[in-house]
């Protein structure tokens, strides 16, 4: 244990990860001592007494081996890792000295423990730099003042909590690689932006400008400060021909704010998925037209018949009687008390989109991060009923790495599902793009086919159905990471959507092809409301 | 008042990346340049140490 020893959980990711290596040692893990660490070494059983009493200040290293000498060797490596002094080449110690190196910087990204974020960007700002600002736990009063700064001076901060934009046909961050186009997308929701960035360049389109503001940005004590700024750039933006739109519930405040300024102040046509919101008929004000959807799979397809063709549409989508029949297939043999939805979500946006979608398909659903507060699950680490987990939420990451880049946390969850016999089927996103895990899908493979054994011990089926998120331009490569999956049984989708209505007809065998039919005018068919 | 976004919209992106060093090789894979800003937290100071710092600094 290192008391007060501070290093950035990615870092600490790398050198867990280059710890399992070191000869002679069965496991390992190199994290900061937070009640979520602790309990994932303990599950991991590589929790002592001596980590057990550490504070979250604290580092672990902990080395599962054989031999008292191979746990020395392994912890003098990993220590020896630790201290060893970073290279220079283009590394500097203060933004002035790196401004020097680059006088013409037009974009700082900031991923830095929340609490100092606010010195940093204030400084940025002040040296005429945009900021993409991927700390979290930024408070809201700093997140409004360096929001009215950066306004002041015509600037951009995308975040708190953004961790995902395609700026001049580079993805900043969590972000996939496109084809440049002619979509600009405005998100308080990073794996919405993925999504529909990605859906879009599935369609034969792509994308002009993405720009993540951060989910606070719609509250109201922010008051969509950069959503409106980023629409008035893309209204601006000669490369920008649709304009879309896409959140959680805004507040309702900020919603009207944001629909009056789109219907007043653009002239291109707009896009709105506010997931779980009220939903807003179509309106047409002054020759502006600002078509509402409800969710990023209809807010694609929407998008795509103003600047697609129909064929292109029928590249992401599926019609009602498809679903049922690959649904039949993947059903067979269910047992009658299988009847329950697990979602294992790395992506916040993606999650709820899932919630919204089951709340009208199968009724309640339970959450960590619910769309209803009544259906919060009371305890995050055990699920009930039909359950939607976002294990990207505070719970899951305090002192780790986001799950989009460490599997860990979902890993051992799908083993916990697994054990439950009343679990009719497992969905889960597959994020690729920058940012993510090198292999997501590979990195869940074990314990896929683990968690099917565990179901066929028990004479179970498990069907698990997966969304693979990127495209085949993605460091990734979606082609190869769908390859993973099939190998292990695993079905996968062409959106989040659909994944989400199969598991809902899969879990309750008494819905309908009318009421499929019903759903898909209003949750995915957008003509509904022209 | 949006020149400056449109600015860096249609511009080369030069980038000043503070932490994460995984989002300056990824840039960097995308040929975009980036120089990087090491980050450490502040060392804890007793406030009226921190309170002198802060007036020199």
């Amino acid at each position: 244990m290192k008391t007060n020893y501070y290093r950035d959980s990615l870092q600490l990711l790398h050198l867990s990860e280059e710890a399992k290596k070191i000869e002679g040692v069965k496991d390992a893990a190199v994290v900061m001592a937070t009640s979520t660490n602790k309990e994932i070494l303990s599950k991991l059983k590589l929790l002592t007494n001596e980590g057990l009493n550490a504070s979250s200040t604290d580092l672990i290293i902990a080395v599962l081996a054989d031999s008292e000498s191979a746990i020395n060797h392994g912890i003098n490596r990993i220590d020896a890792s630790l201290t060893q002094p970073p290279t220079s080449k283009g590394r500097f110690y203060t933004i002035e000295a790196a401004l020097q190196s680059m006088p013409d910087a037009n974009l700082a990204i900031v991923s830095i423990p929340g609490e100092h974020a606010r010195r940093i960007v204030t400084s940025l700002l002040e040296k005429g730099l945009n900021v993409q600002l991927f700390s979290d736990h930024v408070s809201q009063e700093d997140e409004f003042e360096l929001k009215n700064l950066a306004k002041s001076k015509g600037l951009l901060v995308m975040g708190p909590g953004a961790g995902t934009s395609i700026i001049a046909g580079k993805a900043i961050a969590f972000a996939n690689v496109v084809r440049k186009g002619n979509v600009g997308i405005v998100a308080a929701a990073g794996t919405g932006l993925q999504e529909v960035s990605v859906l879009v360049n599935d369609g034969g389109l792509g994308v002009s400008q993405a720009l993540g503001t951060g989910g606070g940005d719609v509250k109201d004590q922010i008051g969509g400060i950069t959503t409106l700024q980023a629409i008035e750039a893309l209204e601006r933006d000669t490369s920008t021909s649709i304009i879309v739109i896409v959140s959680k519930p805004p507040d309702p405040t900020v919603k009207k704010k944001i629909l009056d300024y789109a219907t007043q102040s653009t002239s291109k046509p707009v896009v709105t998925c506010f997931l779980g919101a009220e939903w807003s008929p179509n309106t047409i004000v002054n020759g502006t037209r600002i078509y509402s959807t409800r969710t990023l799979h209809a807010a694609v397809l929407e998008t795509l018949k103003h600047v697609a063709s129909p064929a292109t549409i029928d590249s992401i989508s599926m019609l009602p009687n498809e679903l049922f029949a690959i649904v039949d297939e993947v059903r067979k043999g269910l047992k009658a008390r299988q009847r329950y939805v697990r979602g294992l979500y790395t992506g916040g946006t993606l999650a709820y989109e899932a919630l919204v979608i089951l709340n009208q398909l199968v009724g309640r659903v339970y959450s960590n991060a619910p769309v209803n507060s009544s259906f919060k699950l009371r305890n995050s680490s055990e699920s009930f009923k039909d359950s939607v987990l976002d294990l990207g939420e505070e719970e899951f990451t305090l002192g780790r790495a986001h799950p989009m880049i460490d599997p860990t946390v979902r890993q051992l969850r799908l083993i916990e599902e697994a054990r439950d016999p009343e679990v009719a089927v497992i969905i889960m996103d597959i994020m690729l793009g920058y940012g993510s895990h090198p292999d997501p899908a590979g990195a869940m493979c074990d314990s896929i086919s683990q968690a099917q054994m565990i179901a066929k011990n028990d004479d179970r089926v498990l069907p698990i159905l997966a969304h693979v998120c990127g495209t085949d331009q993605d460091p990734q490569r979606r082609s190869d990471q769908i390859g993973r999956l099939q190998t292990v049984g695993v079905r996968t989708f062409s959106t989040n959507a659909l994944m989400v209505a199969a598991s809902a007809l899969i879990s309750r065998r008494d819905i309908t092809l009318a009421t499929l039919n019903e759903f898909y005018k209003q949750f995915l068919d957008t003509s509904q409301g022209k | 008042m949006v020149e400056k976004i449109l600015k860096l919209f249609n511009s080369d992106l030069k980038v000043i990346n503070i932490g994460l060093e995984i989002f300056k090789n990824d840039l960097e894979s995308q040929k975009v340049s980036v120089v990087q800003v090491s980050w450490q937290p502040y060392p804890k100071l007793e406030k009226e140490y921190e309170d002198i710092l802060s007036k020199i600094l």
